[in-house]
């Protein structure tokens, strides 16, 4: 069995909210597992946010889709936009171990994706970045 | 989102219900630097949240930076799995003070 949705997202950072809604919607029709759900939430959250402030910036028209599959052993989301090349997944680590002092704000969200998804990847393809990240239903 | 506020002495304690992510990180580090502002010692209830992403977590960092600057106590309880994952990852779960319970959050404090 195979579940899927597509949806388009304006350029804009209020758009975060409606994918974070629709997805919670497929994740209980599907009976995701509350922390696949809760992970890809915060996934979507991360790379759409910084997406959308950034990768956007300055543009009004750009095109952004969400799509999300899911299986029987995963769930799959592809995040296709037609802005400027940008992977999000090259960017060094945060220090993890600063102290609260130390610390300076922000940097954390790719690193997040990174370590709550199973696999990420992204690719340049006929003039789109495609990001795609993968959790699997089941620890093992 | 949903952010309600209440004293216990002279503990503050604030109860987040919902996500704190990029769309309610705003109005949520308005709430808390409200809060932190009149307050020494801060108690945050994570019992009815969901889920938070890196923009949650920067409202929380402000917060506790604000409360060191001014010699205050942050304390946090009621973590889900989720949640206690995202601290792990991010080291949070490091520099911020993590508690089981209300109970053991307002104990000694």
């Amino acid at each position: 069995m195979r579940q899927e949705f597509r949806m388009s997202v304006g350029a804009h950072a209020g758009e975060v909210e409606k994918v974070s809604a629709v997805f919670a919607r497929f994740a209980e029709t599907y009976a995701l597992p509350e922390a696949v759900r809760r992970s890809v939430n915060v996934a979507l959250d991360e790379l759409l946010a910084n997406e959308l402030s950034h990768g956007m910036a300055g543009r009004d028209a750009g095109s952004v889709t969400v799509e999300v599959e899911l299986d029987q052993e995963r769930v799959t989301v592809t995040i296709t936009d037609d802005g400027p090349l940008f992977d999000p997944f090259r960017q060094a680590a945060p220090d993890t171990t600063l102290s609260v002092d130390e610390r300076p704000i922000g940097g954390l969200g790719i690193y997040l994706v990174r370590e709550l998804m199973d696999n990420v990847s992204y690719q340049r393809r006929d003039g789109q970045n495609v990001v795609v990240l993968v959790k699997q239903l089941v620890v093992g | 989102m949903e952010i309600s506020t209440r004293t216990s002495s002279d503990i503050h304690i604030v109860a987040f219900a919902g996500n704190l992510d990029s769309t309610t990180s705003p109005e949520a580090q308005k709430k808390l630097d409200a809060v932190v502002a009149g307050a020494r010692k801060v108690v945050l209830d994570f019992s009815e949240l969901d889920y938070i992403s890196s923009a949650g977590l920067r409202v929380l960092l402000g917060a506790a930076k604000q409360l060191r600057a001014s010699g205050g106590t942050l304390r946090i309880f009621g973590l889900n799995q989720s949640v206690r994952e995202v601290f792990e990852i991010s080291g949070f779960s490091a520099i911020l003070a993590v508690y089981p319970s209300e109970a053991e959050a307002l104990g000694a404090m």
